[in-house]
């Protein structure tokens, strides 16, 4: 899949040529030069971005025992927008800047994290704080929209572009900080394996069992605001990849062992989204097809099948 | 021994006290009107609510001194009603029950793995092991609750009204079996419970709640009658 993925694009390569770029790299050789400069930071934002918001995805619906729960569903999202489209419409130089960028995307997934998480001890309901969430997100939203139409040009055309969500904005040179936020991120999702699995009892059988709930809570929204705002910062809002990939793991998975769901949302979000960037490259030579529509296109039909699946 | 001395629970006015100390071995039934502070007691020996006045002591140690690892292993809570989680086996779920014991990873020991199987064989559901939990029945996840407790391997078991949602022959199978295990595993299980015939058939030392007194009566062998008189007037 990850050589399908390079290999295809508006300009062919072929395997030859990533044989040759790996032992003997050309400076001046235009395809060894796509490859390094294009193709592989674009393989490997699709394999980060789907693995990290599904790894997200799987630790909300543990902590609201929700399997609609999800990054996107929670406004943890939206508030990474908020912060992005604040610094990107004010054009500030310094926000502008990768580590402005990543750092405004960070602090606005932990602000809308700790939001969600304080409703949620007040809100015993489901349901209700799903409707928080949506509120949230259609209230950023409106902020948004409100910057957008107050902002000159330029700086709403690459914000809009940022929001549509894109796999191919990100250098070489961006790539170790975003790995290295999410293996950081991978870590801490593994070593509260441990936690998620009794939590998946409810938060009163889990503090029977001795867990501290407060500060497991923390983690859980600090590692899942790493996640999302890492990604988010660098590939736009990518939506329902963190709702649905997680469902489908403990589908395909049959299990409830946080340690087998992470490395299953690992490899399931990594190769959902090496597939649908795969065929928006496919189609990119007759139409540009946004990668956030695109997983919205698959992943709204998914949620739609669970939901009906619940009540059946 | 659980002891509660002059005790007050409550959230912020009191809404019991209470004057006794539960002994290993037994099965104690708690009993009373709905809102009486049946509750509201089990969660404050489990240190899920501070009590007003008083400590709780645990073989001779106060709850609220204890770490929340330290109370686990004291200590197991078993809710009402469990509902079944999708994908989750009768095995993995007691499995859970062990929290208190594995390493960070929460790694299954031998010693764990013993102690599970033992648990299930207990209760004497071990042929549930691999069975979904969503696809079990009421009486079925309730033992299956048992287990969990067992697997815990505490001294005390407190358990939340566990009979409210079993039909009469579960219920009976339930108790009969709880004061079993409490006897020969020398545990200390303290339940609530509103089906009074049931805990006066099988002798169950009973915590009375009279609302209008606001306070615990203990009785060992009561008539109908008097726990009619103590707690519903």
């Amino acid at each position: 899949m990850m050589i399908v993925h390079v290999l295809s694009g508006q300009i062919s390569l072929n395997f030859s040529d990533i044989v040759s770029a790996f032992n003997t790299y050309d400076a001046t050789n235009t395809n060894h030069i796509i490859f390094f400069e294009f193709r592989i930071p674009r393989m490997t934002m699709s394999i980060l971005s789907g693995s990290a918001l599904a790894v997200s995805g799987m630790l909300m619906q543990t902590l609201f025992n929700n399997p609609l729960a999800g990054p996107y569903v929670l406004g943890i999202n939206s508030g990474a927008s908020l912060i992005v489209a604040l610094t990107l419409l004010t054009g500030i130089p310094f926000f502008t800047s990768d580590f402005g960028l990543i750092s405004g995307a960070l602090f606005g997934a932990l602000l809308f994290g700790s939001i969600i998480l304080f409703f949620s001890f007040y809100i015993r309901s489901h349901i209700s704080l799903l409707l928080i969430g949506l509120m949230i997100s259609s209230f950023v939203g409106a902020i948004i929209t409100t910057l957008e139409s107050m902002s000159a040009a330029e700086q709403l055309k690459s914000f809009t572009f940022w929001s549509f969500g894109s796999l191919q904005q990100t250098t070489l040179n961006q790539l170790p900080l975003i790995i290295t936020g999410c293996f950081i991120g991978f870590l801490g999702s593994l070593l509260l394996s441990k936690p998620l699995n009794a939590m998946v009892l409810g938060e009163t059988s889990a503090k029977s069992l001795g867990i501290h709930i407060r500060s497991f809570r923390i983690w859980i929204i600090a590692i899942t605001a790493l996640l999302t705002g890492t990604i988010t910062a660098f590939c736009g809002p990518i939506a329902f990849v963190g709702l649905a990939i997680p469902n489908l793991t403990r589908m395909i998975f049959q299990t409830q062992n946080h340690q087998y769901l992470l490395l299953g949302n690992l490899l399931i979000g990594g190769i959902f989204m090496l597939t649908c960037d795969t065929i928006i490259q496919l189609v990119e030579p007759y139409f540009v097809l946004p990668i956030n529509a695109f997983t919205s296109l698959i992943g709204a039909p998914f949620v739609v099948y669970i939901v009906l699946k619940k009540l059946i | 021994m659980i002891s509660l001395n002059s005790i007050d629970v409550g959230y912020k006015t009191p809404l019991l006290s209470v004057n006794l100390s539960l002994e290993l071995g037994n099965l104690y039934a708690l009993v009373g009107k709905n809102g009486s502070g049946k509750t509201t007691l089990l969660q404050s020996i489990i240190g899920m609510i501070p009590a007003i006045h008083g400590e709780i002591i645990l073989d001779e140690k106060s709850i609220h001194s204890m770490s929340n690892l330290e109370r686990a292993q004291k200590i197991a809570f078993v809710e009402t009603k469990f509902m079944g989680i999708n994908y989750l086996t009768g095995f993995e779920y007691v499995a859970i029950g062990r929290t208190p014991y594995t390493n960070a990873l929460g790694r299954l020991s031998d010693r764990d793995k013993m102690q599970i199987a033992k648990s299930l064989e207990i209760v004497g559901i071990t042929h549930l092991s691999g069975k979904h939990t969503t696809r079990m029945s009421d009486g079925e996840r309730q033992l299956l609750q048992v287990a969990r407790a067992l697997a815990q391997e505490t001294p005390y078991i407190l358990m939340d009204e566990p009979t409210a949602f079993l039909d009469y022959s579960n219920k009976r199978n339930l108790i009969e079996k709880l004061k079993k295990i409490a006897h020969e595993e020398q545990k200390c299980i303290l339940l609530s419970c509103h089906d009074l015939e049931i805990c006066l058939e099988n002798n169950l030392p009973l915590l009375i709640v009279s609302e209008s007194e606001k306070k615990i009566e203990f009785r060992n062998n009561a008539s109908k009658e008097e726990i009619l008189q103590l707690a519903f007037s």
